[in-house]
């Protein structure tokens, strides 16, 4: 089934899952660059069936962010892809779009493109109403950018009508109020580029078409229902069809972050491939991540193909592992948004948190292979960090012994699995411990290690403490630490806490902090947050949650003291400072909870200078980082070098 | 040219071993110009460009130290060996016009994150800073003198790739800084606790750093004097560490600045809303403690603010940077008596700061070739055409500057009686006044390259087909578009009928902000100063939201609550419908975060909400024998800088 091939327009696609069209930030200016070509080979040498590229832009003045493809940019980047995907026997399509009014025009320094003068919700420019003249240039940009495609030897192009496209901008009655023909009949456009596309590449090479059929919006945007009529239409004109949810209104709708169920799209897909009835393939997409889930999709008819791109960024194998009967063994995708989505001024390259080689395939040794001496290894730290060396040291053919302080594994990523709304992140530390016991690590919880433990081989990865507190503690104060709170929480020992309104003190701005406050106001507590910041949460802009999670806040009751700093915790109350007037106020409080920045555990590393390091016990930060020095510290002891981690000079 | 009206601006000096022959300074500032970590060419041009303009010194933008440093993206690898080629290409270039060129040399501590690098953040202690929110690692006495060797490599590489001298950047964003403040250095070792412990690694920094480079090159050092920020720190510690410095007996000059480059930005980068010379305070006290040639900083953007702060003693060198993005012959201007022709910076920091801040390149509002030096522009047409612009806004007179300039002969029709079109009407307001150069300064460039400006006049299609010119601009600009649920009322307005007059709330009103910039926050001010209780709406998270890259957005939030300006924020206007008595509106405003729905009164209502364009004579002159072009707002109605830049374009393009 998931794993069984299928044959679209005479080409076989060894497996049934996508590997969807996403932003990576890995362009080379405008080009697709190596980078690219050993991101997607990856991803091909692990069992993907169909890979679609980065969407690439057809027209030069649409430019969305700085690394977007250009297609005609692109003709010697896809060649290569293909070349190193198709040993694989993967079919590896373009993604070719427009962005339109959800584009930028920082770079191109030009009007956007749009059916109609309706500024877009997020940058709320004006674009421009577009004549018959660029009409006509879009047309013909698609139709250039495929037959480009084709001379690459691409099998085929994947056309964008999804969230962030012109395209739907003319489906759409939330942006498209023309008068003219293409306003009384909006998916004219999509025909005459569709219709174009498939003159350019011919019969024998594959179309897709990524559609909207759920805008969010139903007071004028594309409804499920209309979508159904669009599909029949639209999608005769393809050989398969990605059922996509979004528009400019809620912008996390297509690709979520930890907070919406996996496969939120299943009951939309249904319905859309029942209304196509078999005049095309219908692909599966929307957070996607367990195979069982896509499998259960194929089988209950739901979809043809399941896209699964954040899965197989988290773990390039997933295929291949679960056609072997090894479905456990998949690293999963937690949904954290952390690394791969970026969409972002400062172009972050796409990665993982959890397989940061992810992105820096070129750059990154792999994991595996056996190291020329087993070495005897201690562990000290079972979080994510350490976990992660423990199983890359056991990979390589070490003997390791990993021990623990607390009774179970896991560590920090275990209390951030306790803030609300994240639980999903225990999967990750589930699975890390699954591989190390697999792996045959010795693990020893509830160990203390004591620096005449620490012999030649040893990684510390002991984690972090809580950190200073920079405002007044009159008597009578009730502060807890973050991690205190999580685990009265777990331990059902919230009620024994002071009763009364809690504050949430966050100057941090990250998930955390929020989730805390969510997780109180579900307990029924009076709740505030106080952040320095004009906004709430302000570093979940990155991961695509600020606003949603603003809105979840409020909806919860949760009351919003922004611009304000903390400046005394007393009995019963916290005195608070505006940032901007220096007025001062008292807010009502039998509980703070700190989620202020940590510090790094360094009781070990002092006594034992120049140890291999990995994670929070070298700086608190978050579980990529862990991750990835961890990884470091093992390959580095593997290779008898210094750590990575630790010591780039 | 040493006496007259810029008597000290135009005095030589002798900075350690090189002689500058003016004083004024084109001082260290980011251009995002870097790609993959190496200098560019286009480095090379747009400092030559100031160089030919006839600054005295040129300091460049900051050069990493090392690998653990690296919080943006277009930053320059100085500790690569393979930046020389480029950094010879830029001295050669600025050499070629006789001015001295130093380099800034910079490690950002804890100023920075991973994101890049991949490596832990080095700072002396384990604070996060206030933008990056990472915590740092605490560097041990070994990575500390891996830092300083770090400096003398780069300073080695700046030697060999031709440089007069390097400066150490100890301030904005720095990990010297870091550890000369007390707000981010804890440490109790020989780095922490004194001013003299503190104070170590920059000593230890300067005698590496004039060991590699010699005593043919000039050493500079960058002093914060005030960091704004709680603990950090201020004037009496800045003095005395430049009393220090000066003590190593190997330093040529100190530079000053004020702020923390991640916490007070807007006092470094001030916008309009800041007095110039706001921080020559810090030269002046430095000045005053040492006999090191200072450089003073702080908004100075005209030659005769320049001469005043040398004439009065506060600095031997004045920093001019925004001013010199604007106009890069600002010194050669100046010098040639033609002072009132320079292109002053208007302080918006719309595309110089406003961009760096978004990881895009250096550009500016008035000037569209920054950040497009090493692009060559077009040769000009075989023969001059006759070109007739419509309307006398940015757009229109930014096309008739460049096309005169490129020799057409441009005639420019405004319908109003005077030009300037919404830029006018945007200076208007309290504390916007400085905008209004961006009309002069286009003004003075069509009267230099021949414009026939000719104000007063509205012309027709028939007119322009009469006139049977070569081509056609229209730049007729936009006009104000009531919303949706406006419902007719006179009492709903734009916010163009307040500042064109012809509309005067009062009582109580609401400004509904739906474009995120100056047009709400201005008017908000303007109708608070005449009494009236405003509150500004806006259906995103924060009131303004743009005036946080411009860096105007703390100021505003100062003023409004000093005005008494509510903000509200998350709603959105549904409808307005007429009060039964008493004149005002009643709205129903939905709060879309929480579903909830609330009637909000209001005397008048103000939108700050999308124009649409003036675009008749567009259609008019489909198929007209002539080409006709559209540039601004006529096109789709944007901000000031899309009217320049096409403007700009369509004039080069004809």
């Amino acid at each position: 089934m998931l794993t069984d091939p299928i044959v679209l327009a005479g080409r076989t696609a060894p497996s049934r899952v996508l590997f969807g069209p996403h932003e990576t930030n890995l362009a080379r200016r405008r080009e697709v660059s190596h980078r690219h070509v050993a991101y997607y080979e990856r991803r091909a040498a692990g069992g993907a069936g169909l890979i679609v590229t980065e969407t690439a832009s057809v027209e030069a003045g649409d430019r969305p962010y700085e690394r977007a493809p250009l297609a005609t940019d692109c003709g010697p980047g896809w060649a290569a892809i293909i070349a190193a995907c198709r040993p694989h026997r993967a079919i590896v399509l373009a993604g070719l779009g427009h962005a339109g009014s959800q584009g930028s025009s920082a770079y191109s320094q030009s009007a956007l493109w749009a059916p109609s003068r309706v500024p877009d919700v997020v940058s709320r420019e004006l674009p421009m109403e577009m004549e018959e003249a660029e009409i006509g240039r879009l047309v013909d940009g698609f139709a250039a950018a495929a037959a480009l495609a084709v001379r690459s030897d691409l099998d085929g192009v994947e056309v964008d009508a999804g969230q962030h496209s012109l395209l739907r901008q003319f489906l759409s009655g939330l942006t498209n109020l023309r008068t003219d023909s293409y306003g009384s009949d909006r998916a004219l456009l999509a025909r005459q580029v569709l219709g174009a596309v498939r003159d350019a590449i011919g019969p024998d090479r594959i179309l897709g078409l990524r559609l909207s059929c759920d805008e969010l919006a139903p007071w004028a945007g594309i409804t499920p229902e209309q979508a159904a009529g669009l599909a029949r239409d639209l999608g005769s004109l393809a050989d398969y069809l990605v059922v996509v949810r979004g528009s400019a209104m809620g912008t996390s709708a297509t690709r979520p972050d930890l907070h919406t169920e996996p496969g939120f799209n299943i009951e939309l897909c249904r319905s859309i491939r029942s209304a196509v009835d078999g005049a095309g393939h219908v692909v599966l997409q929307g957070s996607v991540v367990d195979p069982a889930q896509a499998q259960r999709a194929l089988e209950d008819g739901v979809a043809d193909l399941v896209e699964m791109t954040r899965a197989q960024i988290a773990d390039p194998d997933l295929v291949s592992l679960w056609r072997a009967g090894e479905g456990s063994r998949i690293r999963p995708c937690v949904l954290s948004n952390q690394k791969c989505r970026v969409r972002d001024n400062r172009n972050p390259l796409v990665s993982c948190i959890s397989e940061p080689r992810s992105g820096h395939e070129t750059q990154d040794p792999a994991v595996g292979g056996l190291d020329e001496h087993a070495l005897e290894v201690l562990v000290v730290g079972g979080g994510p960090a350490g976990m992660e060396a423990a199983r890359t040291l056991a990979l390589r053919g070490h003997r390791v012994r990993l021990v623990e302080r607390s009774s179970r594994l896991g560590g920090a990523l275990r209390s951030a699995a306790l803030v609300g709304g994240r639980a999903r992140l225990a999967e990750l530390a589930d699975w890390l411990e699954a591989e190390i016991r697999r792996l045959g690590v010795t693990v020893e919880t509830g160990v203390t290690a004591t620096p005449e433990d620490l012999g030649a081989s040893v990684v510390l990865a002991t984690g972090a403490v809580p950190g200073p507190r920079e405002y007044r503690i009159a008597d009578g104060a009730h502060v807890l630490d973050v991690v205190e709170l999580l685990t009265a929480v777990e331990n059902g020992g919230l009620d024994d806490l002071p009763q009364g309104p809690v504050v949430v003190f966050d100057p941090v701005g990250d998930p955390v902090g929020v989730g805390i406050a969510e997780l109180l106001a579900g307990h029924g507590r009076r709740t505030a947050i106080v952040t320095q910041d004009t906004v709430v949460g302000t570093q979940l802009a990155l991961t695509g949650d600020l606003a949603d999670a603003n809105t979840r806040l409020r909806r919860a009751g949760v009351t919003l003291h922004k611009n304000a700093l903390l400046r005394e915790a007393c009995a019963g109350r916290v005195v608070l400072e505006d940032r901007f007037t220096g007025e001062q106020r008292e807010e009502p409080a039998a509980l703070l909870v700190h989620c202020g920045h940590r510090l790094p555990d360094r009781t070990l590393a002092l006594a034992r200078p120049g140890s291999a390091r990995a994670g929070d016990c070298v700086a608190p930060r978050t579980v990529h980082e862990a991750v990835l020095e961890g990884r470091r510290a093992a390959l580095a002891i593997g290779a008898a070098q210094a750590p990575v981690g630790e010591a780039v000079r | 040219m040493t006496g007259g009206r810029y008597r000290h601006l135009f005095s030589p000096l002798r900075v350690g071993p090189i002689t500058v022959a003016n004083r004024v300074v084109f001082s260290a500032h980011l251009t995002n110009y870097a790609v993959d970590g190496l200098p560019s060419e286009q480095h090379a041009a747009y400092y030559a460009a100031r160089a030919a303009g006839g600054v005295g010194l040129v300091i460049t933008e900051e050069h990493s130290t090392h690998p653990t440093d690296w919080p943006y993206e277009k930053l320059i690898h100085g500790f690569q060996r393979d930046v020389i080629p480029g950094y010879r290409r830029i001295t050669e270039a600025v050499h070629a016009h006789g001015v001295p060129i130093v380099a800034q040399l910079n490690h950002n501590g804890g100023q920075s994150s991973g994101m890049y690098s991949r490596l832990p953040v080095w700072a002396p202690s384990p604070v996060p800073d206030p933008m990056f929110r990472e915590v740092p690692k605490e560097v041990d006495h070994a990575e500390i003198a891996e830092i300083v060797a770090g400096y003398a490599r780069v300073a080695g590489h700046c030697a060999e790739g031709g440089f007069d001298g390097v400066e150490l950047q100890c301030s904005h964003s720095s990990i010297v800084r870091g550890f000369l403040s007390p707000a981010t250095n804890r440490r109790t070792d020989r780095y922490g606790g004194s001013l003299e412990n503190r104070a170590r690694i920059l000593l230890e920094i300067i005698d590496a750093v004039r060991a590699a480079i010699g005593t043919e090159r000039a050493l500079g050092v960058r002093l914060c004097g005030d960091e704004l920020i709680e603990g950090g720190t201020t004037i009496d510690e800045a003095v005395e560490v430049a009393r220090m410095v000066e003590a190593t007996g190997q330093v040529d000059y100190i530079n000053t600045s004020i702020g923390v480059a991640t916490s007070t930005l807007y006092m470094i980068e001030a916008s309009m809303a800041i007095p110039p010379g706001y921080a020559l305070f810090i030269a002046n006290a430095i000045r005053r403690a040492v006999r090191l040639p200072v450089v003073g900083v702080g908004r100075i953007k005209d030659p005769v603010q320049a001469e005043r702060a040398l004439a009065e003693g506060h600095c031997d060198l004045v920093g001019v940077v925004r001013g010199q993005i604007a106009d890069p012959d600002f010194m050669a201007k100046a010098r040639a008596g033609y002072a009132t022709e320079i292109r002053t910076c208007l302080s918006c920091n719309q595309e110089c700061v406003g961009r760096m801040g978004l990881n895009r390149w250096l550009g500016c509002i008035e000037n569209p070739r920054t950040g497009h030096e090493a692009v060559p522009l077009p040769p000009p047409g075989p023969r001059p055409k006759r070109v007739l612009v419509v309307g006398g806004g940015p757009a229109g007179l930014q096309a008739a500057s460049t096309a005169a300039r490129r020799g057409h002969q441009v005639t420019l029709f405004e319908r109003a009686a005077t030009t300037g079109g919404q830029v006018a009407v945007a200076a208007s307001v309290p504390g916007r006044a400085e905008f209004l150069d961006l009309v002069r300064n286009l003004l003075a460039e069509c009267r230099r390259h021949g414009v026939d400006i000719r104000t007063g006049t509205e012309v027709t299609a028939a007119r322009l087909r009469e006139e049977a010119p070569d081509e056609v601009v229209l730049a007729t600009g936009a006009r104000p578009q009531p919303p949706h649920w406006a419902g007719g009322l006179d009492r709903v307005v734009d916010v163009r009928d307040v500042l064109e007059g012809r509309a005067a709330p009062s009582g109580g009103v609401l400004v509904v902000d739906d474009l995120g910039f100056h047009q709400a926050t201005s008017v908000a001010e303007l109708l608070a100063d005449r009494g009236c209780r405003v509150r500004v709406s806006t259906s995103g998270m924060v009131v303004g939201q743009d005036l946080g890259v411009t860096l105007d957005l703390e100021m505003f939030t100062v003023r409004a609550r000093n005005k008494g300006i509510r903000q509200t924020t998350d709603e959105v206007v549904l409808s307005a419908t007429a009060e039964a008595t008493g004149g005002g509106v009643v709205l129903q405003v939905l709060t879309h975060t929480t579903g909830a729905m609330a009637e909000v009164r209001a005397d008048w209502v103000v939108c700050a909400v999308h124009q649409e364009p003036e675009d008749e004579l567009w259609h008019a002159l489909k198929g007209a024998p002539f080409p006709v072009h559209r540039a601004g707002d006529c096109l789709t109605p944007r901000r000031a800088h899309a009217a320049v830049i096409e403007g700009d374009r369509v004039g080069a393009a004809l």
